[in-house]
């Protein structure tokens, strides 16, 4: 299928072909981030264009000339839904934008921010999209939810997912067929079972549950994503000797990087926030000190800027300092709601 | 022992009622279990009110909408409010389960709630009154002496709440634990956001919940109770005028921002109007 079928501006068109994506199928392996850059476009237009290509070439995979060869796939296919398979969006394409797509299989990734500003919401939100099937662009995997402040609630987590059924069927626009032959997959309950949920109430459990990851990933390689929430409660706590401390979360570190390596699976760490003062303003850090920042491959700060939620790229080796905006909905993470658009709702 | 997930379809989800329907819907049931829930506001905003009618909710038969439940109450700024507990209570609610103890410093506390450990374990299993609800009013009290070690003090902190939270978990038991609030001075050195306010009002000045942003990671739930200023709101209820409050939802990881108006009145604290859950934006 050529780029000319999409229902989607000329001027973008010609940007593709020029670019050197002439078939529908070369677009569908490309992050929406680097189709913007490549194509000098804003990233929304980039998503845009990705959503109009999986229709498309969905539809005619469906009724079109494929339908005898309809269940194989080609290498392309293949190496396309592999490169997919790295990513997992957090809801929002603002803030995936920034993450280089969404968070990373195989890394580390670390995100903190004040009481309140989503951090919980951020890691059901991810444990619940990484459950998205790999037909409708997901991964079709399953998570692990180490819960050490007994923050999680099962109600919240129903709720984000039924949004992220509603929002999976409306936005590729299945048809009635489709949604009734995966109706059994796509149910809440089903993807609540999907979180396989460690409540620890010591730094000793959590030691112990880090641990046994290892084995236990090896018995379930269908989980993609670990998340902690939070990785410094425990920490906080009195410890006789800060450099004891220090050797544990170094042990730790070290062992989350493995994990994420070794499975392929990415590896999100909830932190607190702690306030430095100086002259009249304050700056955010993130918790646990200077040893523990060098231990994760990308850190993001969530913060309010005003009435908006912010995240934005602290460290990272291979993504660009950026900071986005985001927003904490009833149905889960999304992209901000334009200012205007928010004063008429009030 | 090899350590199994949980399903999450099969934690426990049972709510502990406020003793108002109103404000049970405001709050999508009531007080989870499990989980420590924070009570901030001003001096006779209505926290230790509220509590006592929480106690008194927990203790009522299941046939009356309560849990048969026991409580313990701790007080840390006596005495304990006993005839306001009297004039709240009605005959439904027995009294000999309400467990009162005080704590005046935080290395009482941390020896009570170790015993509290083993008087739980103990009645665990047995067919009597099991204690459901642990009131802590409150938490500021304890640790609001001005420690000259700002890391000392909110390592204990933190020592307090992992204990209050393990016993939650541990027990299926609803923590309750109040605060005070500091009044926010605009001098330009006011500290990060917390939750889904700009500013917090009560009395019609701008304060915020004590013991600041360490304190606030210890947590699960902060809801903020505030008086309107005195020349300020007033609700009239069956001809009666009564000065307006307000229950906000600062954070929570299963509510939306939002806020109920409530009351105080002699038979208790009661929400205000059917618009329990007003919410400011969209969700």
């Amino acid at each position: 299928m050529e780029v000319s079928v999409l229902p989607i501006a000329s001027a973008h068109k010609e940007k593709l072909i020029s670019a050197g994506y002439t078939t529908l199928l070369s677009i569908i392996g490309v992050s929406a981030s680097r189709l913007a850059q490549e194509l000098i476009i804003p990233h929304r237009e980039a998503v845009e264009i990705i959503k109009v290509t999986l229709k498309c070439s969905r539809a005619v995979g469906l009724e079109g000339t494929h339908a005898v060869l309809k269940g194989s796939r080609t290498a392309w296919e293949m190496l396309s839904d592999e490169q997919n398979l790295k990513l997992i969006r957090t809801g929002s394409e603002d803030f995936d934008g920034i993450l280089g797509g969404g968070i990373h299989c195989g890394q580390v990734t670390e995100m903190g921010g004040v009481p309140g500003i989503g951090k919980t919401q951020l890691g059901i939100q991810l444990a619940v999209n990484v459950q998205i099937p790999v037909s409708y662009g997901g991964l079709g995997a399953k998570a692990i939810y180490i819960d050490t402040e007994g923050s999680f609630m099962p109600e919240r987590a129903y709720q984000i997912a039924q949004a992220c059924i509603m929002d999976t069927w409306e936005n590729l626009g299945f048809s009635r067929k489709e949604i009734e032959d995966c109706q059994e997959k796509m149910q809440p309950d089903h993807f609540l079972a999907n979180i396989l949920y460690f409540r620890i109430c010591s730094y000793t459990e959590q030691i112990a549950v880090i641990n046994y990851l290892d084995k236990f990933l090896e018995e379930h390689k269908d989980v993609k994503i670990v998340i902690i929430d939070s990785i410094s409660f425990h920490f906080r706590q009195d410890f006789k000797e800060m450099v004891q401390r220090t050797i544990v979360l170094n042990e730790m570190s070290r062992q989350l990087m493995k994990l994420a390596e070794r499975f392929a699976v990415a590896v999100l760490l909830l932190n607190h926030v702690t306030a430095k003062h100086t002259e009249g303003s304050f700056q955010l850090t993130l918790a646990l000190g200077d040893t523990w920042s060098h231990s994760c491959t990308n850190r993001v700060i969530l913060y309010w800027d005003g009435n908006d939620r912010h995240a934005r790229i602290e460290k990272s080796p291979y993504l660009p300092s950026a900071s986005a905006p985001f927003s904490v909905t009833g149905k889960g993470i999304r992209n901000a709601i334009a200012h205007c658009k928010r004063l008429r709702m009030m | 022992m090899p350590m199994m997930p949980e399903n999450p379809v099969h934690l426990p989800v049972e709510k502990l009622s406020l003793g108002c329907p109103v404000l049970d819907r405001f709050l999508g049931g009531g007080i989870p279990f499990g989980f420590v829930t924070e009570l901030a506001g001003e001096a006779s905003a209505g926290k230790t009110q509220l509590c006592l009618q929480i106690v008194l909710s927990a203790a009522a038969p299941r046939s009356s909408g309560g849990l048969s439940a026991a409580s313990l109450f701790i007080s840390t700024e006596p005495p304990f409010p006993l005839r306001r507990l009297l004039s709240l209570s009605s005959d439904a609610a027995p009294l000999d389960h309400i467990f009162v103890r005080s704590a005046f410093s935080s290395k009482e506390l941390f020896d009570l709630l170790n015993h509290v450990d083993l008087l739980l374990s103990l009645v665990r299993h047995s067919s009597d009154r099991r204690i459901r609800l642990l009131v802590l009013d409150s938490a500021a009290a304890l640790f609001h002496t001005d420690a000259e070690d700002a890391v000392h003090r909110s390592s204990e902190l933190f020592s307090v709440a992992a204990k209050l939270k393990e016993q939650a978990r541990r027990f299926n038991l609803a923590v309750i634990v109040t605060n005070h609030v500091v009044d926010v001075v605009d001098d330009g050195s006011k500290g990060p956001r917390i939750g889904n306010y700009m500013n917090l009002s009560s009395s019609g000045r701008k304060v915020c919940p004590a013991m600041g942003l360490a304190w606030a990671n210890c947590v699960n739930m902060r809801l903020f109770l505030s008086r309107s200023a005195a020349e300020g709101n007033v609700v009239d209820i069956d001809g009666c005028t009564m000065l307006e409050r307000k229950l906000q939802v600062v954070f929570a990881p299963h509510l939306p921002e939002g806020s109920c108006k409530f009351v105080i009145q002699r038979e208790g604290v009661f929400g205000v109007g059917n618009q329990a859950l007003i919410p400011t934006s969209p969700q």
